[in-house]
């Protein structure tokens, strides 16, 4: 019997070690690797937008993203998806995007009236890899 | 004729504190100053003022005050974008490109008549202006149907001041 708790522990610590999600070394830092461009490179936008941060995109996975946002240190504070809102009806739908942000410790969803890039309104959805306090970040 | 000049002001924040409150008065010589706006999550974004009144020859500037977002001014012009004309057949039309924080576009409107203008990525989310020059004398801003050119959106239509309540008042401010 006493092989029940140490089995238990060993398949909990299993779990919680696949439930932390650690973000890959090749997005934790600005820039990204692979195929992802900054957002300002490729339309004209600050490089640094207030209250979002630093953001960079895959081009080929416009509108939706995922969009990576870094703080000024360079580090990963969120992915953000941009789903206009015209595409939000029962003939389209945003399915498998990408998230390889790793942990998110909350969620942001709400609406945009567009800026180059995605230019119409959308809904941004803001995968948190940070604090709600360390927004902070990102703010200015 | 219109005359175009882009220009990118570096201004300090009590400079622009100044002018961003500036009274309005838009039969003065002065250059007619326009800011574009949003809020800080950009889920709302507009020209204050919405509608002005200028004489003949009168400079307007408009000026993106918004930190996190890049607009344009841009006539609705078959020339442009292949929009219905909505400024008077004998003016040329503008497009000031995108504008990044802090930067100015300006424009000098020598023909009377009523000019509608728009912010091209925001256009569906009704970022529309409306300046009268003179005193036309009626309220036609349209130019034929053409099912070539892409029509203006509800919301776009719907933000635009009246040439009355323009010419009454001198200047419309958004709300």
């Amino acid at each position: 019997m006493k092989l029940i708790p140490t089995a238990l522990a060993i398949l909990l610590a299993g779990s919680f070690s696949a439930f932390a999600h650690d973000v890959p070394a090749e997005i934790a830092k600005a820039p990204p690797a692979g195929a992802f461009k900054a957002v300002s490179s490729l339309v004209k936008l600050p490089d640094f937008l207030p209250g979002m941060g630093q953001l960079f995109v895959d081009p080929a996975s416009l509108p939706a993203g995922p969009f990576l946002a870094y703080d000024h240190d360079g580090k990963l504070v969120s992915t953000i998806y941009m789903l206009p809102v015209k595409d939000l009806n029962p003939d389209k739908s945003f399915n498998d995007l990408a998230a390889p942000g790793g942990n998110v410790d909350h969620v942001d969803v709400y609406y945009n009236a567009g800026h180059p890039g995605v230019e119409e309104p959308h809904v941004h959805v803001v995968l948190w890899h940070v604090s709600a306090a360390d927004e902070a970040l990102v703010a200015k | 004729m219109i005359l175009t000049r882009r220009r990118v002001m570096k201004v300090g924040g009590g400079f622009l504190a100044a002018l961003v409150t500036r009274p309005a008065f838009v039969w003065a010589d002065d250059i007619i100053e326009v800011v574009m706006q949003g809020k800080a999550d950009g889920s709302h974004v507009w020209y204050d003022p919405v509608g002005i009144h200028v004489k003949p020859g009168q400079t307007i500037r408009w000026t993106n005050r918004d930190p996190g977002n890049s607009h344009t001014v841009t006539a609705y012009h078959p020339e442009i974008f292949d929009r219905p004309r909505r400024i008077p057949a004998a003016a040329k039309p503008w497009d000031s490109d995108y504008l990044l924080p802090n930067e100015s576009f300006s424009v000098t409107l020598t023909v009377e008549g009523v000019y509608d203008y728009y912010c091209v990525p925001h256009e569906h989310a009704g970022m529309v202006g409306r300046i009268v020059v003179g005193n036309p004398s009626s309220n036609e801003t349209a130019g034929a149907a053409d099912a070539d050119l892409t029509p203006l959106p509800e919301v776009a239509l719907n933000g635009f001041p009246s040439v009355d309540e323009i010419v009454a008042k001198g200047i419309v401010h958004s709300v």
